[in-house]
């Protein structure tokens, strides 16, 4: 049976040309960046190298990157480590309702150290509204925290909007860019972000690293103590084969982003149009428009998301749900409940999402499954009954 | 074990389960338990001669270990006498089926429940004496926390320009036709009206009535409203479900209370 993997924002295959360019790095050359000999320079080379290059991707400069094991380092660094260096000006963050889960663990962490934490509420497509989040900047707010875009509905956020309105205001901005990178151009110094977090998988790069992005003049607490590298706000011998992984993802992706994007819209714009046109009682999840080019998001109405997904599975097609009954806690996507979902209706979602190797032949299987299998537990359920 | 790991019988009642449907007539009796909220509603139907089972049926909303269980549970009870089914647990169920994931032995097995419950209706409804367990007394609400705080600030408590209400959602207490009218009128502007009535059922006359189906109001019935929320403005309401005796946020924009 072929198989059809449209749930890249789960995780995305590393690019075959990325691991070309790493595999010198593991056995030819091994070094330790801190080595002072020959073998050692080549290390240091290899990292100042990429820090240059994914500098590049987002508009930043060389000494603003600083690696880190993977996204969640990254945010854990920009949040925490700047909330702790700064918490004599303030105890006061902001984040939005539909941060990732990551985030929203990192706030309760921060409530229990003595912040004070609110979340700026979204419209039913899952935007952050400005009026909102100004509404809640007190004297007090040291950090506003808000995703470029929702790794789970794709919306994508007004970020050029919030890093101008922090930056009046002098509160310090991070951004959360993981959903976002390679699909939604990034210009640190034109959007106003102090702290960004990035990953290398999401760029088609090794898992297992990641950049925290930290402008001049801003500074953090490092959480992670030791040797000091990476200027001592990262410390541990720095992963060169996953580093210069990451380099190349990021230099692929600034040639392909353009193609890539318009490719995806046309996905996404097909599967949406289609879904919505052929099964009954189905509703598109997240923005109308401003949305990820590689994001489709649906409900339907009277079936439970993981017996979609199971479904989907035996079919050969790998996908994603907003549904409890996939989740470690049982309880439904907290983004589609911010949007204004009740439990039952969050219960019944489907996320499809494309990426580069994605075909139009994986986006016509799809569609031709979905409403056989929705019809099929519809069927099933007690709760649907046909108008 | 992770929560969709499911053994090759879970997988085979999912993919071709038994006895789907409905059962009718006086030798009938049906259980149903769960609710969408915690994501899963079973439906048992069975048929019963003298003290014995003779046949069952079953209709579920949930994931796949809630759909294995209601199919599993549909297949042991043919047979058995109505004692011998009283004493079927949600263990059995999952035991007959290879087990399930230990965070699915909760939720989604909830089918031998529904059994119970049928088995318990169809005593009663013969006149035989039935133990009642956990008889909750459901408590009246009747005070509305931030009614006052709200005024002007999302809630309204009447409705003069429609055009107020565009793409905000919007929530609005059942208070006779004139709710519903507005309920109406307002999913002309916007996707997301909910109507709550704390009644099982709205008594409209057939014309409104067929306006509201055909209209994209959603109706939440056997709902109170506890609380309105938000920071500085209606940004949440807190809503009190009558039948399930539990409460959950919605996220609005705007609250209508025409009285």
């Amino acid at each position: 049976m072929k198989q059809v993997y449209l749930d890249y924002q789960s995780a995305k295959p590393v690019d075959l040309k990325v691991m070309e360019g790493m595999m010198k790095y593991f056995h030819e050359s091994f070094g330790n960046p801190s080595s002072l000999h020959h073998v050692g320079d080549v290390a240091t080379d290899a990292l100042e190298e990429s820090r240059k290059k994914i500098a590049g991707f987002i508009n930043a400069d060389e000494d603003e990157i600083i690696f880190t094991s993977g996204a969640t380092e990254a945010i854990n660094l920009g949040i925490i480590g700047y909330a702790l260096r700064n918490k004599k000006k303030g105890n006061h963050i902001i984040i939005s309702e539909i941060e990732h889960i990551s985030i929203h663990n990192i706030a309760k962490y921060l409530e229990r150290e003595g912040f004070t934490i609110s979340k700026v509420p979204v419209d039913q497509f899952g935007k952050v509204s400005l009026r909102k989040l100004e509404q809640r900047i007190t004297d007090k707010t040291i950090l506003i925290s808000i995703g470029m875009a929702s790794n789970e509905i794709g919306t994508i956020q007004p970020t050029s909007e919030i890093g101008k309105l922090a930056a009046e205001k002098g509160i310090a901005f991070h951004t959360d860019a993981v959903a976002a990178e390679g699909l939604v151009p990034i210009d640190v110094k034109k959007d106003n972000i102090n702290l960004m977090a990035l990953s290398s998988n999401d760029l088609y790069g090794p898992r297992g690293v990641g950049v925290m992005y930290m402008q001049k003049k801003y500074r953090v607490n490092p959480i992670i103590i030791g040797g000091g590298q990476e200027r001592g706000f990262r410390s541990g011998s720095e992963d060169i084969p996953g580093i210069v992984g990451m380099r190349f993802a990021a230099e692929i992706m600034q040639k392909e982003m353009n193609t890539e994007i318009k490719r995806f819209q046309e996905y996404r714009d097909r599967m949406i149009k289609q879904v919505l046109d052929e099964v009954p009682d189905s509703h598109l999840n997240g923005h109308p428009k401003d949305r990820l080019a590689s994001n489709a998001h649906f409900r339907f109405d009277g079936i439970e998301g993981e017996s979609i997904l199971l479904s989907f599975k035996d079919l050969g097609i790998s996908v994603s749900t907003g549904s409890a009954c996939t989740s470690k806690t049982l309880e439904p996507s907290h983004t589609l409940i911010a949007t204004g979902l009740l439990h039952e209706e969050a219960h019944g979602s489907l996320q499809l999402t494309a990426g580069r190797f994605s075909t139009d032949d994986d986006i016509d299987i799809v569609l031709e499954a979905v409403p056989k299998v929705v019809s099929r537990l519809r069927e099933l359920s007690p709760i649907y009954k046909t108008k | 074990m992770k929560s969709t790991k499911y053994s090759e019988k879970v997988l085979d009642h999912f993919r071709n389960p038994r006895n789907v449907g409905t059962l009718e007539g006086d030798d009938v009796a049906v259980g149903k338990v769960g609710n969408p909220t915690c994501g899963d509603i079973m439906e048992v139907f069975i048929r019963i001669d003298g003290d014995v089972i003779t046949d069952a049926k079953f209709r579920t909303f949930g994931c796949g270990s809630a759909i294995a269980t209601t199919s599993m549970t549909t297949e042991m009870v043919k047979g058995m006498t109505l004692d011998e089914a009283m004493e079927l647990t949600r263990q059995d169920v999952a035991d007959e089926l290879d087990g399930l994931p230990p965070i699915k032995m909760h939720c989604s097995n909830l089918a031998a429940d529904a059994l119970h419950e049928a088995i318990k209706s169809y005593r009663k409804g013969r006149g035989e004496d039935v133990p009642e367990e956990n008889e909750k007394v459901k408590e009246e609400v009747e005070c509305l926390i931030g009614k006052d705080e709200f005024l002007n600030k999302g809630l309204y408590l009447n409705v003069e320009d429609i055009n107020e209400f565009k793409d905000r959602r919007t929530l609005i207490l059942y208070s006779g036709d004139e709710s519903v009218e507005t309920a109406i009128n307002i999913s002309e502007v916007s996707e997301r009206v909910i109507l709550l009535t704390p009644d099982e059922t709205l008594v409209l006359n057939p014309d409104l009535a067929e306006k509201l189906a055909s209209s994209g109001v959603k109706v939440l019935y056997q709902s109170k409203l506890l609380e309105i929320r938000g920071e500085f403005e209606v940004e949440k309401v807190l809503i009190f479900n009558i039948d399930e005796d539990e409460d959950y946020e919605l996220f609005v924009d705007a609250v209508v209370i025409i009285e």
